[in-house]
């Protein structure tokens, strides 16, 4: 131990300056191949599987060029899956950034039982997709779903109503449970930015005679629009990549009215033992969350 | 003395190597233990686990250093779960009660081992005629075996609402059918509950219905036949139940459709014997008044077309133990063991083996008892059975049949004319050109 310890001899500053240098490298090895192993492999070997015919269950490959993506952009599948994530993903993600607002600026007033409620907000955030998509559907049951029983007993309507099998109920009702499942992450983040706004801005702009809408938007709004803007830039690209939600609440139907991407890949890669398409659809989804990407990498370089 | 930066971060790094190899020696370190044989079914209710485990203890009891663990996969859901096993080499040592045309499908890419001396090693005269059939492979050897039999697509019906609605008979025709549900329907009461959604469940039931018109979807050499006349007839049958299903059936599976009919919102039902078993479980005031027959067909000239997914048991390639794994497989169909799981779903998997049927201990079963008739009824169905695999005993065994059900091309036929009210010419048209396509993919 004594001698691990010991110090090393003055060297010359050469000496020096390039055992530093091997030191840096033996110190950023593990993260570069940590890093190489979970995201360069995996990108290389999606890249690498587009290229080829791939048979799922044995993994034979062929080589395919670039007709798989010929094929993808050629046909109808991709742009229509495209068009429905665009659709969920808008959806979805406004109602997250309307109900999100809402509830944290109703958490930030002093209500009663405040405390309790900030903890269940987040209730829906923290429950397993699987579980939450159980619940709902069978809430919305034909047969014995409370919500339809309920409307039916207030009047509303005589018979039950299809929400997860018809257009564009199906889509209306997955944008709705989306949002319900997600809103938490964007009443967490509002409601941390909302403490940090200073109170004298409010009361001098009461004693200046705004009414609370005026307040809202003169104040609140333009401190909460950085957060707000992140927020909206990773939920928008967490929603385009949803997968379980949707393949578990409505399996793409009907027909392929809520076939987002996500599930086109999942069908292509294990449905139809395709993977090597499977991989050309995960390509084209990567470049285009890497779009949606980039105003996100430059607002926060901007803020740096 | 003072410690230099980078001795420290040196050290560090060799203690941590140090840790991890001891680590890494640990895991490594499983001789002694038990051998692991991993068994894998969809036909997983608690009954059904519950009859597994008893098979297993009597085989660990017999083979001490041996532990099998039952993992469930699901209907809907096995052939994505496969397809990323194989491709993982993260296959289960023994999997069970997958339709026969998925283990003809894998045999054929070379993912799962013969069982020829598996069926030796039980005697193939053991079986029904024609029970191992469906898993007689191109090559001549056996793909899979019969682990039992299912009539899937049984007309269940109710006694006391039909004949309260002045009906004598079971229907046996489409148009007898669609009177009595249109006869037994009211507020609060559908009159059938079929399936709709995109899903497995949707393609194979309208598989059943093409052939109950007298149709195809293949000719026997495997060309394309969904083009026909009976494809039509099938369409316009399919969508005239529309009205008498609950709303909700645009997404029933095999669950809500048993459901519907086991709760008694239905008058009518498509399922196999599993109804019985779930009957007598959660809604035991109907279970003297219901009664199954052979689906209807669209005249009583088309003879009954029930549709028997015949299911099985193979074992994967990468299995690490093949022999045990075998071994297991053959104490299933002992006779002590085999009526084991036949009990746990009496009607639902019918036995393969002959003497089960007659067997003192499978006719004591309660429900055996009381349902003696419709299981009769079932068992011959079955046996006389089809499924994509092998539409016709003509008809080349189909390799793409799992792949055709997993597209949901079927499912979305129905979809595109049912819900969307597409012209079916056009419809058929598309399902005709993707089932050419992944034909030849």
């Amino acid at each position: 131990m004594a001698a691990l310890l010991r110090l090393r001899p003055a060297t010359s500053p050469q000496a020096l300056a390039r055992r530093d240098a091997l030191l840096g490298l033996l110190l950023i090895a593990p993260t570069v191949l940590i890093l190489s192993a979970v995201i360069a492999y995996p990108l290389a070997t999606t890249a690498y599987l587009s290229l080829h015919n791939v048979y799922t269950p044995t993994l034979a490959t062929e080589w395919a060029g670039l007709s798989n993506y010929r094929a993808i952009l050629s046909g109808g599948t991709f742009w229509h899956a495209l068009a429905t994530t665009l659709v969920w993903t808008i959806g979805t993600l406004a109602l997250q950034l309307l109900f999100g607002v809402a509830m944290a600026l109703l958490l930030n007033r002093n209500i009663r039982l405040r405390a309790l409620a900030r903890s269940l907000v987040l209730f829906p955030y923290f429950l397993a997709t699987v579980v939450a998509v159980l619940v709902w559907r069978w809430l919305l049951n034909g047969l014995f779903g409370v919500v339809d029983h309920a409307l039916i007993a207030l009047g509303l309507i005589d018979t039950p109503v299809d929400w997860l099998g018809t257009m564009p109920n199906a889509m209306a009702t997955t944008i709705v449970i989306g949002a319900w499942k997600f809103f938490p992450f964007v009443v967490i983040a509002v409601l941390a930015r909302l403490q940090t706004v200073p109170a004298h801005l409010y009361e001098a702009a009461r004693l200046d005679g705004a009414g609370s809408w005026a307040r809202f938007t003169d104040i609140t709004l333009p401190h909460l629009s950085g957060v707000l803007g992140l927020v909206a830039l990773l939920r928008m690209i967490w929603d385009f990549r949803e997968f379980d939600l949707i393949y578990l609440l409505t399996g793409g139907g009907p027909l392929d009215h809520t076939r987002t991407l996500p599930l086109v890949v999942y069908q292509q890669a294990f449905g139809l033992n395709q993977m090597g398409m499977a991989a050309a659809y995960a390509v084209l989804m990567m470049l285009l969350v890497l779009a949606m990407t980039i105003p996100y990498l430059a607002r926060a370089r901007g803020r740096r | 003395m003072p410690i230099a930066r980078r001795q420290v971060l040196r050290g560090l790094g060799a203690g941590g190597l140090g840790v991890g190899m001891a680590l890494l020696a640990g895991c490594g370190d499983r001789t002694g233990g038990p051998t692991i044989l991993r068994w894998w079914s969809p036909q997983a209710t608690p009954e059904q686990v519950a009859s597994y485990r008893e098979q297993i203890r009597a085989f660990e009891s017999r083979n001490p250093n041996v532990r099998i663990v039952f993992e469930p996969t699901s209907d809907e859901g096995y052939p994505t779960q496969f397809a990323a096993a194989f491709a993982a080499g993260q296959m289960p040592d023994l999997v069970t009660h997958l339709p026969s045309f998925a283990a003809q499908n894998y045999y054929d890419r070379g993912l799962i081992e013969p069982m020829d001396d598996v069926v030796a090693a039980i005697g193939a005269d053991s079986f029904f005629p024609g029970a191992l059939a469906p898993f007689r492979a191109a090559d001549g050897h056996y793909c899979a075996i019969g682990i039992g039999s299912t009539a899937v697509d049984m007309l269940w019906y109710r006694q006391d609402l039909l004949q309260l609605a002045g009906i004598g008979a079971a229907p046996r025709t489409w148009d007898e059918l669609r009177a009595a549900c249109a006869k037994v329907q009211r507020r609060g009461l559908y009159g059938t509950a079929l399936p709709y959604g995109m899903n497995s469940m949707t393609s194979l039931i309208f598989i059943s219905i093409i052939h109950q018109a007298g149709g195809q979807l293949f000719t026997p050499e495997l060309d394309v036949a969904i083009d026909s006349p009976p494809t039509y007839a099938a369409l316009d049958f399919y969508r005239s139940m529309r009205e008498f299903c609950p709303p909700g059936a645009t997404i029933f599976s095999w669950g809500e459709c048993l459901t519907a009919f086991v709760s008694g919102a239905s008058a009518t039902g498509i399922y196999s014997g599993r109804v019985l078993a779930n009957v007598a479980a959660q809604n035991p005031r109907i279970a003297d008044v219901i009664g199954c027959v052979a689906y209807p067909t669209l005249s009583r000239a088309i003879p009954p077309w029930t549709f028997n997914d015949f299911p099985s048991l193979f074992i994967p390639k990468g299995a690490r133990n093949p022999a045990l794994a075998k071994a297991f497989a053959i104490s299933l169909f002992s006779p002590d063991i085999y009526p084991t799981q036949l009990r746990a779903t009496p009607g639902h998997i019918l036995p393969t083996l002959k003497g089960i049927v007659d067997d003192p201990v499978y006719l004591a079963d309660p429900l055996v008892a009381k349902y003696q008739r419709e299981i009769a009824m079932m068992a011959k169905l079955a046996a006389n059975g089809h499924n994509l695999g092998m539409e016709s005993p003509a008809h080349l065994p189909n390799l793409r049949a799992g792949e055709i059900i997993a597209s949901n091309c079927i499912a979305e036929l129905v979809q595109r004319v049912v819900l969307e009210g597409e012209n079916p010419r056009l419809a058929v048209g598309q399902a005709a050109s993707r089932l050419e396509r992944l034909m030849s993919a």
